[in-house]
């Protein structure tokens, strides 16, 4: 591992954000405009209903502010890797001495400096506007933070592979992946609002037991580590999944010549 | 006899029922400048893939100045300088910038000697501040090629480099060419639809129809045992050969 090369990858994106007022629509609009969706939502239960709504509207701005930590993550990531398939820059890179694990760290590094971008966009809003604070979750915010961010990484490393296998017409799955982890993950809600079918499956995800050691931490009580640890156990196996999967159709890449494609 | 920069042992490349390179050997040597020719679809551009690690051969065996591929792929990669016609540069960068990302990559602490070393042996330092989405094809094609000299390598591998350029830029990156491996002893390895340009440039011509090679040798020498006048002739029979 060459930290040099690594700093170059991120370097790189670096430039290409600054360079591209659009692409800070995920770094600062999405952010925003998403706290002042369930803001005002949570605003709005809490003066129809009683203490329990008020709970839901911490619920509602605690939850948007951890799932953007999993969504600027993933976004980052894997508009990362898309960034050399747009640019059909791929060939130029495979044709370096950069390593795949130099390029994900790359991509990594600069995802964490727009991630912290996003989380300060979330932050503001959500204390400028509806007097919340970040730091209700007190220490907690960094194990779950570190969770959801595993999560978020290890989330784009599937959608890396299905780009390498499918090419580029996959990339909707940038976008669109966390969406559907959205509602299973229950940002919002205790996995017991979901239909019965659908909890099994919300209890495999990492991301459900981070967000449930949150709501718990919200309501006054000690951090749950079990659900920490549940949660840990899943973002690791949800890692080591994606790194073989993004690993075999990265095989499959070369094998088939797919790099053509992006050239 | 100097010892080989790239050597490839009967290397195959099927994909489904076609076989786009068929047991194909290939050596270069320090500070030899070779053409690969051949019509489209002959399997130039599989070939070269292979040899730089970005498709997997089915079987045979690439080795760049003794690192193996794809085992150390990295090592041999710093080794070795890529550039084609076709391949486009990172839009939203500055030449220079282009430049400077990829010293790094090719682990250069400081790349500012590098870059303008690249730039003026190339003749292109005017288009240094110039962002890389406002160059026209030709001068994103010399500055990729400039992009591959950064390091110094052992071996530069060119497909088609002058396709786009015109015949004033295409002499300046010939001349570019041959000062790099004069200077440097840097061995080409070409791929070119311009038998004129194979002619100035190379010292050894290298025939490839359905993924076999079918000629090896100087120009002149591949010229005359197929009893043709040019290296276009000999295209042009090879080409219309049934494979």
């Amino acid at each position: 591992m060459h930290w040099g090369r690594i700093r170059a990858v991120a370097r790189r994106h670096a430039y290409v954000l600054w360079r591209s007022p659009h692409r800070f629509f995920d770094v600062a609009v999405w952010p925003l405009v998403d706290v002042l969706l369930w803001g005002s939502l949570g605003v709005f239960v809490a003066q129809q209903t009683d203490q329990a709504g008020r709970a839901e509207a911490t619920y509602l701005l605690a939850g948007i502010l951890l799932f953007h930590i999993l969504y600027q993550s993933q976004i980052a990531a894997s508009t990362g890797f898309l960034e050399e398939v747009w640019s059909r820059n791929l060939l130029n890179m495979m044709t370096t001495p950069l390593t795949e694990w130099e390029y994900a760290c790359g991509v990594a590094l600069f995802g964490l400096a727009k991630l912290a971008m996003g989380i300060t966009v979330v932050a503001a809003a959500a204390g400028g506007f509806y007097a919340f604070s970040v730091f209700e979750l007190g220490w907690a915010l960094l194990p779950i933070g570190a969770l959801l961010l595993i999560s978020g990484f290890a989330i784009s490393l599937y959608v890396v592979g299905l780009v390498l296998r499918f090419g580029q017409s996959a990339e909707v799955l940038a976008w669109g992946i966390v969406f559907v982890v959205m509602p299973l993950s229950g940002v919002f809600y205790p996995v017991g609002a979901l239909p019965d079918i659908l909890q099994p499956i919300s209890l495999a995800l990492p991301t459900t037991h981070a967000f449930t050691a949150a709501r718990q931490v919200l309501d006054g009580r000690p951090l749950p580590w079990d659900e920490l640890a549940a949660s840990a156990l899943g973002a690791v196996a949800l890692a080591a999944g994606g790194l073989a999967f993004v690993t075999a159709m990265l095989r499959t890449f070369r094998a088939r010549g797919f790099v053509t494609r992006f050239s | 006899m100097s010892s080989p920069v790239l050597e490839a042992r009967g290397l195959v490349k099927r994909y489904r029922d076609l076989t786009a390179v068929d047991g194909l050997d290939l050596h270069v040597e320090a500070g030899e400048r070779v053409a690969l020719l051949g019509p489209n679809g002959a399997g130039k551009t599989t070939t070269l893939l292979m040899l730089l690690g970005a498709v997997s051969p089915d079987e045979g065996a690439v080795e760049v100045l003794g690192h193996p591929l794809p085992r150390r792929r990295s090592q041999a990669m710093m080794q070795v300088g890529f550039a084609a016609g076709y391949l486009p540069l990172p839009d939203r960068l500055r030449v220079r910038e282009v430049l400077s990302l990829f010293a790094r990559l090719y682990d250069i602490a400081d790349p500012q000697p590098a870059v303008d070393d690249a730039l003026t042996r190339f003749q292109i330092t005017h288009l240094a501040d110039e962002m890389c989405v406002e160059l026209s094809s030709g001068q994103k094609t010399v500055v990729g090629i400039a992009k591959a000299v950064l390091h110094r390598p052992a071996l530069l591998v060119l497909d088609e480099p002058t396709a786009s350029l015109d015949p004033d830029v295409a002499r300046r990156v010939r001349t570019g060419l041959a000062q790099l491996n004069e200077d440097e002893g840097t061995a080409l390895l070409v791929t070119s639809h311009n038998m004129l340009e194979v002619e100035r440039l190379c010292d050894r011509v290298v025939f490839v129809l359905a993924g076999k090679v079918v000629a090896d040798g100087p120009p002149a020498t591949v010229t005359a045992e197929y009893g043709h006048g040019s290296l276009e002739d000999v295209f042009l029979h090879l080409a219309e050969r049934p494979a």
